[in-house]
């Protein structure tokens, strides 16, 4: 074994990140018939999996490997591009390779038929390479265009359907959120360069890193390091859709729903939650508590918005947006190990609740075009009673719902236990308002059990609502087998034992152990570790049961429609209509004056100024022509007047000189006469 | 004759024989003037490749330009006043180099773009290729007389090739081109008669125009009027300061920083497409290798003093240009008002002075050299076809015209600094330079680089928005099926002159070294020397 060394093993990296580029370039630049692609991506992106998953059996607990080349000099200071793995890194190459593989899968069957279905084997390889490239890179200023990269794959995926216009929309919104953010990496970046003078990960981040060294002396310039920590956070915001820049996420479900689950699920908003990991020890404590209350803030906006949402992909776009905010708790609280746990656990069961959706809208899709009726086909109140059509799909999905909820023996109950547990010791350890923070985040797991329900128990459970209209062709059935098996895989993840083999304590899980722990050494006087698992199943099962009470029991939900707090949650908190308010219509507005000033102001001056020059050379003109001209006419003119009369002499008659000759004497002597002195 | 005079005259050449070419020949004029500028293409590189980025720092050494050539030119004795020395000194280093490269293969796809021009080619060749000797002149011109020529002999080409070949408003846009960059550069003679009469050559004792012996404080005469020294003053403004602030014009106006833009929109929009190309391409580059080569270097004292004006004028320009490329609806003009947008990133990362600032700003000139290129061939192209650029008549082309949308897409995203590519690096160097600049020299203020990161999130909106407005959505065109016949895909020709402008903008992108290590050492040449002051 010892001949695979670290050179050995980056290389082996890098190649993990460049096959789905090979995909991207392979499909893009050799022409052929459209649709092609799809067995060259699978290959690749296997292939992917397989070297992530040996590499993450050599260096999972073992040494980190770090390997770099000089990339480019800039005065006196080298740029390096290397790659850094550590156990952060083989976890989330391995995650994102195994989601990608299986949604490739999916995707044979879900997107057949689709016109343009090159472009989108070509679009996913772009995106795995960059999400691949962003986990395994050691250079900041190239994880920021690997992090630009996820987002540009995710604008063409988003608008894959270029022709809706809310897709292509919701695609431009996407990328400008996300440019946003990336202003608060691009300003984290130049304050880290010009205080270390290095954009190295591990040089600065490492365990003896620069920032740790400067934390520790205390003679850091600390002002313009938590800046720098909220720059990265506000990048992290966009990434992850946290408040306030989570808006573009939901609008992002016009995509495709492998997309949205691939992408806007499972590995790209957690490129958020992965950086914060990766610059951990930049975060000081005020930054540490801005980044709780955020995720706290925006996990309990998220499910309340959920409840009151009736298209399927959105209710879930509204818990990913949830479910990142206790991730981000979590990294707050400074339980890092648990929010990257979560990361992983939540990467499977909502991919797996998005996949099911997808099975579930194919079938309504089909449903609509076959019967040519014009409904709403992602809309939850135009299904019901799909269980019985589609057991498999059904059972599945249960089986992500209780994980999202945190039900015991799954996999979302040991993650979200971990985040509810130290995150109220953490609050203990702080005191003040911060303790609001676990109790919030308590609220929104209740709030959570209770929307996910309500989905499923609309979507699977009663009769077919659109039954009565079209009772003679109802034929919804099982998803094709592509689709269906992903799903199971997925399901499987979604248990405890892929993570822990104790089902209800998570501080036996693998990942945990592999990650830095919470620092805290809590003296609490409750067990917390007792008492939150019970509370939350106990209220958790109690929320499940009230939705089964509404929605399948009584089958008419109390109408809450024109209750003002409903319409508050159902237009999403009027966050869409205040940044288009404020922000867009502020813009061009804007613009349009600055172009207005342009054109009069400025441009204006300037044309003031040529018409000053034509009307001074008019003015000159003038004066040249009557005046200077004038005078030489004049003097001309003169000369000839004179000429003329001086021309009246010479007559040519002897006599007339005569007369002239006397005169001009007589003159002289007259002269002469009266003025002497002469 | 050497490599740099052979690639000045060339074109020259190729331009009298058009001239002398019979006009049943007239179809064969621009593969004249494509073979003249191919071989200069295949010139630049070779000197490119031969060109020892790190042995070759030049700024203020003569022994450390590359390819020099130095003839006395003029030489008169005038009496009294000494005898007036005018040199034809040439050569190269790491600032100008990396621009004969752009200069040549952006003439190289103009002349490929000139397909379309269909009047008068033996004056339109001609012309075209007098302006390439030109330019090529300014960036290699050492003499400041021999610069400030061929400085002036780019106008008037530029002046005929927008008047007569251009749009609607052709002629307006043409006098208000020439009069606002003549208006610059009559203030500069001044200014170089000024520096002549102050400076001489250490060895002949003889006053002179050579650039080299300006930028040495030793070789001004004591008490002459631009003497460090002797702090003179004129209208009560320190001597120095004014010389910079009247040559920063001259330059800035070819830049185009706000307020001295608007020459700029009405030029690009009026010209022809090639001369769009060349104007965004490469003259106003000119601007910024101005700054460089004369203001910092012969005036680094008020460059200094300057810098925090010249970086808040970035900033605006950064900002403003944005803004108004936002509210455009003919295309070419949103074009030309993000150039003024990227330009600013040039005149922040300048004003930094530090390497990591002049470097971001060099490499944002090249980069903006090939994107605004690649642009305005795109915009030619549609209006060839139909003869409209606006952004309403156009609705859903990426059913119609896939090939170019994918163009479209990959210069918009370029542009707008999509990491891969060049503009990437380069606005991202030209922030951080300008950041770090506080705790540098402490010239510019933080505030400022983060400011000019708006800029990017602003080319975002625009580029984006237009994306969205003219090419997906269902197909909706102006002049419904008689267009849609019309805009056919991208031929062959143009799909080599994109893909070209792609592959060097992906390649700067992806391997910043291929220029940086080229200009490095002259970069930090330049610092030391204004730093020296």
């Amino acid at each position: 074994m010892e001949t695979l060394t670290q050179g050995n093993l980056s290389l082996l990296a890098a190649l993990t990140a460049l096959l789905p580029l090979i995909t991207f370039l392979g499909i893009t630049l050799i022409p052929g018939k459209q649709g092609r692609g799809a067995y060259f991506s699978i290959f690749n992106i296997s292939v992917s999996l397989l070297l992530s998953a040996f590499l993450f059996f050599k260096i999972w607990n073992r040494n980190i490997v770090h390997e770099q080349l000089s990339w480019f000099t800039i005065g006196g200071t080298e740029f390096t591009a290397g790659i850094l793995l550590n156990n952060l890194s083989v976890l989330m190459l391995v995650l994102v390779s195994l989601i990608s593989l299986l949604v490739h899968i999916y995707s044979t069957m879900y997107m057949l038929g689709d016109p343009y279905l090159h472009r989108y084997w070509a679009y996913l390889g772009l995106f795995c390479f960059a999400m691949l490239g962003l986990v395994i890179i050691d250079n900041l200023l190239i994880v920021y265009m690997f992090w630009e990269l996820v987002g540009f794959s995710s604008y063409l995926l988003i608008g894959f359907w270029f022709t809706k216009e809310a897709a292509t929309q919701a695609s431009k919104k996407a990328f400008i959120v996300n440019r946003l953010g990336d202003l608060g990496f691009l300003t984290g970046i130049m304050i880290v360069f010009s205080t270390f003078r290095t954009l190295d990960i591990n040089l600065l981040f490492g365990e003896e890193g620069l920032v740790a060294q400067t934390v520790g002396s205390g003679i850091a310039p600390g002002a313009w390091l938590t800046i720098a920590g909220l720059a990265f956070f506000l990048a992290a915001t966009a990434k992850s859709a946290q408040f306030p820049l989570h808006t573009w996420l939901p609008d992002a479900m016009e995509g495709p729903t492998s997309v949205s689950s691939l992408i806007h699920a499972a590995t790209m908003v957690a490129a958020g939650v992965f950086l914060l990991a990766r610059i951990y020890p930049i975060f000081d404590p005020t930054v540490l508590v801005v980044i709780a209350s955020i995720g706290a803030f925006t996990a309990f906006m998220a499910a309340t918005i959920a409840l009151t949402q009736n298209d399927i992909k959105r209710i879930l776009a509204f818990s990913t947006i949830s479910q990142l905010g206790f991730m981000m708790i979590a990294m707050g609280v400074g339980a890092y190990g648990a929010g990257i746990f979560h990361l992983v656990t939540h990467a499977f069961f909502k991919c797996l609740l998005f996949l099911a959706a997808g099975a579930v809208i194919h079938e309504m899709a089909h449903f609509r075009a076959k019967t040519e009726a014009d409904f709403d086909h992602q809309d939850i109140r135009n299904m019901g009673g799909l269980r019985k059509a589609m057991p498999l799909t059904f059972i599945t999905m249960i089986l992500a719902s209780l994980a999202l909820s945190g039900i015991p023996f799954t996999s979302g109950f040991l993650s979200k236990d971990a985040i509810l547990i130290q995150s109220f010791e953490w609050a203990d350890s702080q005191g003040g308002w911060v303790k609001l923070i676990p109790y919030s985040a308590l609220l929104t797991s209740l709030l959570t059990a209770f929307y996910i329900f309500r989905l499923i128990f609309k979507t699977f459970f009663g009769e077919f609502r659109l039954k009565g209209q079209f009772s003679d062709k109802v034929i919804i059935h099982e998803a094709p087998a592509a689709m269906k098996y992903v799903m199971v895989v997925l399901a499987v993840f979604c248990l405890f034992l892929g993570f822990s083999f104790h089902p209800l304590s998570y501080e036996g899980s693998w990942i945990l152990q592999g990650l830095p722990q919470q620092a805290i050494k809590h003296a609490s006087v409750f067990d917390y570790h007792t008492f939150i698992p019970v509370i939350v199943n106990v209220l958790a099962i109690l929320m499940i049961a009230l939705a089964y009470k509404w929605y399948v029991k009584s089958k008419q939900a109390p109408d809450l429609s024109s209750n003002p707090v409903f319409l508050f949650l159902n237009r999403q908190w009027f966050f869409d209509d205040i940044y288009q308010r404020l922000f867009v219509n502020g813009t061009t507005k804007l613009a349009s004056r600055a172009f207005l000033f342009d054109k009069k102001v400025v441009d204006g001056l300037v044309n003031l100024i040529a018409n000053i020059g034509i009307v001074l050379s008019k003015i000159s003109d003038w004066l040249d022509r009557y005046v200077v001209d004038g005078l030489i006419h004049a003097v001309a003119s003169m000369a000839k007047t004179i000429g003329n009369f001086a021309r009246n002499f010479q007559t040519g008659r002897l006599q007339h000189y005569l007369l002239t000759m006397v005169l001009v004497v007589l003159c002289f002597f007259i002269i002469k006469l009266f003025f002497p002195a002469i | 004759m050497s490599l740099l005079s052979l690639l000045i005259f060339l074109p020259l050449a190729a331009g009298l024989l058009i001239l002398v070419l019979p006009y049943a020949w007239q179809q064969r004029y621009k593969y004249v003037a494509l073979a003249a500028v191919g071989i200069q293409v295949i010139m630049s590189a070779f000197i490119y490749l031969n060109f020892d980025g790190n042995a070759f720092s030049g700024i203020d050494a003569k022994s450390k330009y590359q390819l020099v050539e130095q003839v006395s030119w003029i030489n008169l004795q005038l009496g009294r006043l000494g005898s007036l020395q005018i040199d034809y000194f040439l050569g190269i280093d790491g600032l100008s180099m990396p621009f004969l490269v752009l200069s040549s293969v952006v003439m190289f796809i103009a002349v490929l773009s000139s397909w379309e021009i269909k009047t008068n080619l033996k004056g339109y060749f001609a012309l075209l290729m007098l302006l390439n000797t030109a330019i090529m002149g300014v960036f290699c011109a050492l003499d400041f007389f021999l610069f400030y020529i061929f400085y002036e002999l780019m106008l008037l080409p530029l002046y005929f090739l927008i008047g007569m070949w251009g749009g609607a408003r052709r002629e307006y846009a043409a006098i208000k081109f020439f009069l606002y960059t003549l208006f610059g550069s009559v203030f500069m003679l001044l200014v170089i008669i000024g520096l002549y009469f102050s400076v001489q050559d250490p060895i002949t004792g003889n006053h002179t125009f050579n650039m080299l012996h300006m930028m040495n404080p030793d070789n001004y005469i004591p008490g002459s009027i631009f003497s460090a020294l002797a702090e003179q003053q004129i209208f009560g403004i320190p001597a120095r300061l004014l010389g910079f602030i009247v040559l920063f014009i001259a330059f800035a106006i070819k830049v185009p920083i706000v307020p001295l833009h608007t020459w700029l929109p009405d030029a690009h929009v009026e010209a022809p497409t090639p001369v769009s190309i060349i104007l965004a391409g490469i003259l106003l580059k000119i601007g910024g290798y101005g700054i460089l080569r004369i203001c910092m270097s012969i005036f680094p004292d008020a460059a200094i003093d300057s810098a925090w004006w010249l970086g808040l004028i970035g900033v605006v320009s950064i900002i403003y240009g944005a803004l108004n490329a936002l509210a455009q609806n003919d295309l070419k003009r949103m074009i030309a008002y993000s150039s003024v947008s990227h330009m600013g990133f040039v005149l922040l990362g300048i004003a930094s002075i530090t390497a990591e600032g002049i470097s971001g700003a060099m490499l944002q000139m090249i980069s903006h050299g090939f994107l605004s290129t690649m642009l305005f061939f795109l915009v030619g192209v549609i209006y060839n076809r139909v003869h409209s650029r606006y952004i309403h008549d156009f609705r859903g082309l990426a059913l119609i015209m896939p090939k170019y949308t994918t163009f479209i897409m990959i210069a918009f995203f370029a542009s707008l600094g999509l990491p891969g590519f060049s503009a990437f690096i380069a606005e991202a160097f030209s922030l951080i330079g300008a950041f770090t600049s506080e705790s540098v020299n402490g010239l510019l203020p933080r505030w400022m680089a983060i400011c000019g990161s708006i800029g990017i999130l602003l080319s975002a909106a625009y580029l984006l928005w237009t994306l969205q407005r003219m090419f997906f959505g269902k197909t909706r065109l102006m002049g419904g099926e008689d267009w849609k016949s019309k805009l056919t895909d991208v031929n062959g020709r143009e799909i080599f002159v994109l893909t070209s402008l792609t592959v060097f903008a992906l390649l700067l992108g992806i391997l910043p070294s291929l220029a940086f290590d080229k200009m490095n050492a002259s970069v930090l040449e330049l610092i030391r020397l204004v730093n020296l002051k």
